[in-house]
């Protein structure tokens, strides 16, 4: 993974979300804390180019992410709310849409759907219905929808919040078995304890970019 | 239809989606042409047997029909108040051939076959400029996919006004409802974004 934010701010009007950034990202997994509003989302939508930089630029792998066209599907969105990321109401139906739209042929859309549910031993939701999964079969199904799709780099925006114990045990087991580089927004704080490299981000700066221990006691500062 | 798929290998499961959707929409046209009871009667027999290929056992494949069938016999209750006899037979007949059929196709063809067909049904359209017919697929699956979870929206802030001892009144329901649902429909759109559905196309 190479995301290099050159400059990248975003406001809305005179609201600021992201102050002017300039950063390299790589490595495997990086964590992202802050407290609410502190413009982790932001980020993090700048990487996928969801949200388009007031100023700079942010580039992934070399492409600028503000170029819709140029932007390849490098980088995997997991939204906080993962029964909003299923769009189809059967599972199988869901992961292969995003396949047919970019145009594999039904067999090789057949053999990369079965794949990625046995990645993850979740053959069992292929038929199920997406209303009716669990929080943490419903984390499972949308990281299979996304990473069907080959992403290099997986962008995680909570992805234990209103998990139970469980599910939450689930969830970071596949975190730390993902091949793919990832970047975890989360405010938990175990989930990311282990990672080699945590930014904080306070009041749309970026106020910690360290081992995870440090960015972790600092915001327990800025919290207290 | 996202729970009325029936997994099976019948003369309707073989036969094509498109010629299902189509044959349904002309028999649509077709049984509002004839008025004659012996004619319409036949056509609901022949209905019946294509429903019944389906293979559903007959306490499901009714129990499928129980609410649309109450909605049609108001209908033909209401015409046999106001209109002569004649009509509310007519009506009875043509919309519950058409409810055979269309139970059928539903039956018999899954979300992915029907929003496919749809769009390729579509496909010419393109050409005029104001239509994308990948969205239209794309709106239906939405449309399958969360008419359940507004359902559930509209329970849990009906609860939500017990719980609080408030009675339930349409006004009250319904602005939350709407909110909610247009603060999730920006998510949905952020998601089909993040996942390149809508780009790719463009």
């Amino acid at each position: 993974m190479d995301i290099r934010f050159e400059g990248a701010g975003v406001s809305f009007g005179a609201r600021v979300a992201l102050e002017p950034l300039t950063l390299g990202i790589s490595g495997k997994r990086i964590g992202v804390i802050g407290l609410n509003g502190s413009g982790k989302t932001t980020f993090a939508r700048l990487i996928n180019g969801l949200t388009k930089p007031s100023v700079g630029r942010v580039t992934v792998n070399g492409r600028d992410m503000a170029d819709e066209k140029a932007a390849a599907p490098d980088v995997g969105f997991i939204f906080q709310s993962p029964q909003n990321q299923i769009i189809l109401p059967i599972v199988r139906d869901d992961i292969a849409f995003g396949l047919k739209r970019r145009g594999f042929t039904k067999t090789e859309i057949e053999a990369k759907v079965d794949g990625v549910l046995a990645r993850f031993g979740a053959q069992a939701l292929a038929d199920r219905r997406a209303h009716e999964l669990s929080g943490g079969e419903l984390q499972v199904a949308a990281l299979c929808s996304v990473l069907a799709t080959g992403p290099s780099i997986l962008i995680l925006d909570e992805p234990t919040n209103q998990l139970d114990l469980k599910n939450r045990a689930l969830v970071e087991k596949i975190i730390t078995g993902l091949p793919e580089s990832a970047i975890v927004i989360t405010h938990d704080l175990d989930l990311v304890a282990d990672f080699e490299r945590v930014l904080l981000f306070h009041e749309g700066r970026l106020a910690a970019d360290a081992p995870a221990a440090e960015a972790i006691a600092r915001y327990r500062e800025i919290a207290a | 239809m996202q729970s009325l798929y029936v997994e099976g290998n019948s003369a309707m499961h073989r036969l094509s989606p498109r010629v299902k959707l189509l044959s349904l929409a002309i028999f649509s046209v077709v049984l509002f042409i004839s008025t004659d009871i012996a004619l319409l009667s036949i056509a609901m027999l022949l209905a019946a047997v294509v429903y019944g290929i389906v293979g559903l056992p007959l306490r499901d494949a009714l129990r499928r029909l129980r609410p649309v069938f109450l909605t049609i016999a108001v209908v033909a209750f209401f015409n046999l108040i106001f209109n002569p006899w004649h009509d509310a037979v007519v009506t009875l007949l043509r919309l519950t051939t058409l409810m055979l059929l269309a139970a059928a196709v539903t039956a018999t063809t899954t979300i992915t076959q029907f929003i496919d067909e749809v769009t390729a049904l579509a496909r010419p359209l393109e050409r005029t400029g104001w239509v994308q017919p990948d969205d239209i697929g794309l709106s239906l699956g939405l449309v399958l996919r969360f008419v359940p979870e507004v359902i559930d929206r509209y329970q849990a802030i009906r609860e939500a006004h017990r719980a609080r001892g408030l009675k339930v009144r349409p006004t009250t329901v319904l602005a939350p409802l709407i909110i909610l649902t247009l603060r999730d429909a920006d998510n949905i759109a952020a998601a089909i974004d993040a996942r390149r559905i809508r780009r790719h196309v463009s």
